[in-house]
C-alpha cells in the first residue's frame, strides 16, 4: 500500500476551476505571515478571481514551538506555565485545563474557595479577552476608536490581576492543588468597582459599534457558517454558538462553580459575522452576571491544599479534561505511565479547529470581507501552532 | 539616507572649522531621528499584546515619544520590535523583513523568547534561541512579557543611543547592542529595596514572613 | 448514555471491539480496517450521534513498537463521549482516513502525520502541517533526534 505525501507547492498549483464566462484569470495572493490583520504570524494563501475569493489555504507553523514535546520533558507544574503562552488571552483557562486533568487523574482534592477563585478569575479574563477582541475587531473593520475603548477598559482588569496574581498576561496562577496565592485584600472591592464601571461603559460599546448602521451592514450576511458544518469542522465556542448550537461546557459539563450560578448561553441564528459579534457582546454581559453572583460569596478556606514542591504522580492511563475558554473548548489529553512527568500530553485547542472554518466562510465572498470574517473568528495564532 | 546627508560631510569637510558644523548637523539629524521612530507592526506571540497595550492603549501611549506611526509595511518602518518567539520557519521571513527596511533601521528584542528563547529554550526542536542569531539587535528588553513601562524604557534607551552614539560619517559604528541599562547611580540593591517598599505598601506583604516562606520553599524545591 | 450502556451499544455495532483499560472515558480498541465503517455508524446512529470529532492524536509506545491512535468523539446533542483506540505498526503506520466522516479529520490527521509520520490512506491532501515540507523525522516520536535541540542541564 502506498500513500502519497504532497507539498505546499503542489497544493497551490492546481488547475483553474473558473467556469463562468465572466471570470477572469485566477491568481494567488499571500496574506501573511507578516500582515496586520492576521493577528500574528498566520499565512493564508488566497486563490482569487478578481476580488472574489475562490479558495483559502491556511499555512501554519510560523510559531510552532513544540510545546507538546517540551511537556514530555518536565513535570506537571512545569507544563502549566507553558500553556500560558498558547492562548495568552485565556491564560487562566489554559492553566485550569491542565490543572483539571491532573487533579482528576491524581485524585487531588480542592475546596469551594479554590473553585470560586478559579471561576471568578476565568470569567474576568473572558471579559478581558472579549474586550481586546472588540477593540481589534473594530480596527480590522477600519474603525480606530473601539481599540482605545476596549484597551482602556481592559487595563482595569489587568490591574485587578496584577494585584492578586502579579502578572498581566501570562498568569501561571491556577496550579494542581489550588491557586498560587490567595486573593488580594482589595480584590472584592476592586472587582465591584470594575463591574460598576464596566456596566456604565457597555452602552458606549453599543452606541459605538452594535447600533452603528455601517457596522451592521458590513457584518450581516457575510461569512456564514451553518450549524451542521460548524460541528463537522469541529468549531466550538462563540463560533459554534453563533451558528445556533447552544454547546457550552459551562452548562453541559459544569466544572468549578458554574453549576451554582445562573447565566444564559447566547446563541445566534444564521452564523454570520454579525451573529458572532453579537454572541461575544452578550457573553460579556453574562460573564458580568456570573462575577456578580460569586463576588460576595467566596467561601472561606485554604487556597493551596498540597505542599508546593510536592511531586505529583498520575496513575498510568489516558486522561482527558476540557474547559470552555473565551474561544471554545480547550481539551488536554494526558497519557501517563505512572511517573511524575507526562508520557504524552496533547492540547486540543479551540483556535485550531475554528481556523478551518475560514475556508467555508470566506470562499465565494469578497476579499474585503475575508478580513472581517477572520477577525470575527477571533484567532490567536500561537494557540493553533502550539 | 538621502542625498543631502550623504553629501553633506563631504561638502563641508574641506572648510575650516567644518568638523564643528558637521557635528551640529549630526546632532540635529540624530535628534529628529530618535523622536520619529516608525515601528513595524510585527508581533508573533504574547509580547505583541503587551506592545499593543503600550502603543495603542489610553494609559500607555507611545505617541508621547514620537513613535506612534506604526506601519504594516517594512519599507516605511525604521524600528523593528521583535515581540515574541521566533521559530525556524519564521526565521527567514524575519530576515527578509529586516532587509526590506531602509537604513537607518533599529531592532528591539522584547521578551525572553526574542532574547534567548525564553521558556522554549530547552527541548524545543524549532525555537530559535534569540533573535540576534538572525538579525543584529540594538536593545534588549527583558520580561515574559515585558510590562509596557519596560517597553518604554527600552524605547528611551534606543532613543538615547541614537542621539549619542550615531554619526552620519561612520554609520557602521552604531551597532552596539545594549541592555536597557540601569540609570546612573542606581544599583540592583536599590531596585530590590524599592520593590520591597512597594510590596509592603501596596500589597500588604509582610516581607519578613515572605522571606522566611521563600527560604522554606527553596529548601523544598531542592527535593525536586 | 451511561458508560456501560454506551460500550454495549458500540460493541453491538462492532463485536470485535475490546475495552481499553486505564482510561477515564469509555475507550474501545478497534481494528484499523473497521474504522471508517464504524465511525460512520457512530455518527449516524440516532441513539449515539457522535457528530463531533473533538480531537485526534497519537501516542508513541516505543517499547511495544506500536503507535496508538486516539479518536475522541463527542455527541453535542446527547452529551456523551467515546474514545476509539487504533494500534498500528511503528514502521508501517498506515490507517484509513476519517476525512469523509469528519471533515476536521483532514487537519488533525495532517498534524499526526507531521508529528508521528502516520500515513492516512486516501487522504485528499496529506502533507506536513507545522513543519517545512523538507523536514527530516517526526518530532513527537520518542526516538526523534535533533542536533538543534538542547537538553536541560540537571
Amino acid at each position: 500500500m502506498s500513500v502519497h505525501v504532497s507539498t505546499l507547492q503542489a497544493r497551490i498549483s492546481g488547475e483553474s476551476t473558473a467556469s463562468s464566462p465572466l471570470s477572469t484569470e485566477e491568481y494567488f495572493v499571500n496574506m501573511g505571515p507578516q500582515h496586520p490583520s492576521t493577528h500574528g504570524v498566520l499565512r493564508l494563501v488566497l486563490r482569487l478571481d478578481g476580488e472574489t475569493v475562490r479558495e483559502v489555504v491556511p499555512v501554519l507553523g510560523y510559531i510552532h514551538r513544540g510545546i507538546e514535546k517540551m511537556g514530555e520533558h518536565g513535570n506537571y507544574r512545569q507544563f502549566v506555565h507553558l500553556v500560558d503562552r498558547m492562548d495568552y488571552l485565556s491564560a487562566l483557562a489554559n492553566n485550569w485545563a491542565v490543572t483539571m486533568v491532573v487533579e482528576k487523574a491524581a485524585k487531588m482534592e480542592t475546596n469551594d474557595r479554590i473553585q470560586a477563585i478559579r471561576t471568578l478569575v476565568c470569567e474576568l479574563q473572558r471579559i478581558q479577552s472579549h474586550q481586546l477582541w472588540w477593540g481589534v475587531f473594530g480596527m480590522d473593520l477600519g474603525a480606530f476608536t473601539p481599540f482605545f475603548y476596549g484597551l482602556r477598559d481592559r487595563e482595569q482588569i489587568c490591574d485587578i490581576f496584577e494585584k492578586t496574581i502579579g502578572a498581566r498576561l501570562t498568569m501561571n496562577y491556577i496550579q494542581p492543588g489550588g491557586v498560587m496565592y490567595d486573593i488580594h485584600p482589595d480584590f472584592v472591592k476592586d472587582v465591584k468597582a470594575f463591574l460598576t464601571y464596566f456596566k456604565s461603559k457597555m452602552p458606549e460599546y453599543d452606541a459605538l459599534m452594535t447600533e452603528n448602521v455601517i457596522i451592521q451592514e458590513r457584518l450581516r450576511g457575510i461569512g456564514k457558517l451553518s450549524a451542521e458544518r460548524a460541528i463537522a469542522l469541529g468549531a466550538t465556542g462563540p463560533v459554534l454558538r453563533a451558528s445556533g448550537v447552544a454547546h457550552d461546557l459551562r452548562k453541559s459539563e459544569p466544572y468549578g462553580l458554574y453549576s451554582q450560578v445562573d447565566f444564559d448561553v447566547p446563541v445566534g441564528t444564521t452564523g454570520d459575522c454579525w451573529d458572532r459579534y453579537w454572541v461575544r457582546m452578550e457573553e460579556m454581559r453574562q460573564s458580568v452576571r456570573i462575577v456578580e453572583q460569586l463576588i460576595d460569596n467566596i467561601p472561606e478556606g485554604k487556597t493551596f491544599l498540597v505542599k508546593p514542591a510536592a511531586k505529583i504522580k498520575v496513575p498510568a492511563g489516558v486522561h482527558y479534561s476540557h474547559v470552555e475558554t473565551a474561544r471554545g473548548v480547550l481539551g488536554v489529553l494526558l497519557v501517563s505511565n505512572g511517573k511524575d512527568a507526562p508520557y504524552r500530553i496533547h492540547c486540543r485547542t479551540p483556535n485550531f479547529n475554528n481556523l478551518w472554518c475560514i475556508g467555508e466562510m470566506a470562499t465565494g465572498g469578497r476579499i474585503g470581507d475575508l478580513v472581517a470574517t477572520l477577525s470575527s473568528i477571533d484567532i490567536v495564532v500561537p494557540d493553533i501552532d502550539r | 539616507m538621502g542625498v543631502i546627508t550623504d553629501n553633506l560631510p563631504g561638502v563641508l569637510e574641506p572648510l575650516p572649522g567644518g568638523s564643528v558644523l558637521v557635528t551640529a548637523v549630526d546632532q540635529l539629524i540624530n535628534w529628529s531621528r530618535s523622536n520619529s521612530l516608525w515601528p513595524l507592526t510585527f508581533g508573533t506571540s504574547c509580547c505583541a499584546i503587551e506592545m499593543m497595550m503600550a502603543t495603542g492603549a489610553a494609559r500607555h501611549d507611545m505617541a508621547r515619544f514620537g513613535a506612534e506611526v506604526a506601519r504594516p509595511s517594512p519599507r516605511q518602518a525604521d524600528l523593528l520590535v521583535i515581540a515574541g518567539t521566533i521559530v525556524k520557519r519564521m526565521a527567514p521571513r524575519l530576515r527578509t523583513l529586516y532587509e526590506q527596511m531602509a537604513e537607518p533601521r533599529y531592532v528591539m528584542a522584547t521578551g525572553s523568547c526574542a532574547i534567548c528563547g525564553g521558556p522554549f529554550m530547552y527541548h524545543s526542536y524549532t525555537t530559535i534561541r534569540g533573535a540576534d542569531e538572525i538579525i543584529p539587535v540594538d536593545v534588549y528588553v527583558p520580561g515574559c512579557p515585558p510590562r509596557p513601562e519596560a517597553f518604554f524604557y527600552g524605547l528611551l534607551t534606543l532613543q538615547k543611543m541614537i542621539r549619542e552614539g550615531e554619526s552620519i560619517r561612520h554609520p557602521g559604528e552604531r551597532r552596539r547592542p545594549v541592555l536597557a541599562a540601569l540609570p546612573e547611580g542606581m544599583t540592583l540593591d536599590d531596585i530590590r529595596k524599592e520593590m520591597q517598599d512597594l510590596l509592603s505598601h501596596d500589597a500588604n506583604v509582610n516581607m519578613t514572613e515572605a522571606a522566611a516562606e521563600g527560604a522554606h520553599y527553596s529548601a523544598e524545591l531542592k527535593d525536586f | 448514555m451511561e458508560a456501560p450502556n454506551l460500550i454495549a451499544a458500540v460493541q453491538a455495532l462492532q463485536p470485535d471491539a475490546t475495552v481499553r483499560a486505564q482510561s477515564d472515558r469509555p475507550t474501545l480498541i478497534v481494528p484499523a480496517h473497521a474504522l471508517v465503517a464504524l465511525a460512520t455508524r457512530l455518527r449516524d446512529d440516532p441513539a449515539l450521534r457522535f457528530d463531533l470529532l473533538e480531537t485526534h492524536t497519537a501516542v508513541d509506545w516505543l517499547d511495544e513498537d506500536r503507535l496508538e491512535l486516539l479518536y475522541l468523539l463527542t455527541s453535542v446533542p446527547l452529551g456523551h463521549h467515546l474514545t476509539l483506540s487504533v494500534s498500528v505498526d511503528r514502521d508501517a503506520p498506515v490507517v484509513p482516513t476519517l476525512c469523509k466522516v469528519y471533515p476536521i479529520a483532514e487537519w488533525l490527521e495532517r498534524e499526526a502525520y507531521d508529528m508521528f509520520g502516520i500515513l492516512y490512506d486516501d487522504h485528499p491532501d496529506l502533507r506536513r502541517l507545522f513543519l517545512e515540507d523538507d523536514w527530516v523525522g517526526f518530532p513527537l516520536r520518542k526516538d526523534y533526534e535533533d542536533d538543534f535541540m538542547l537538553e536541560r542541564p540537571e
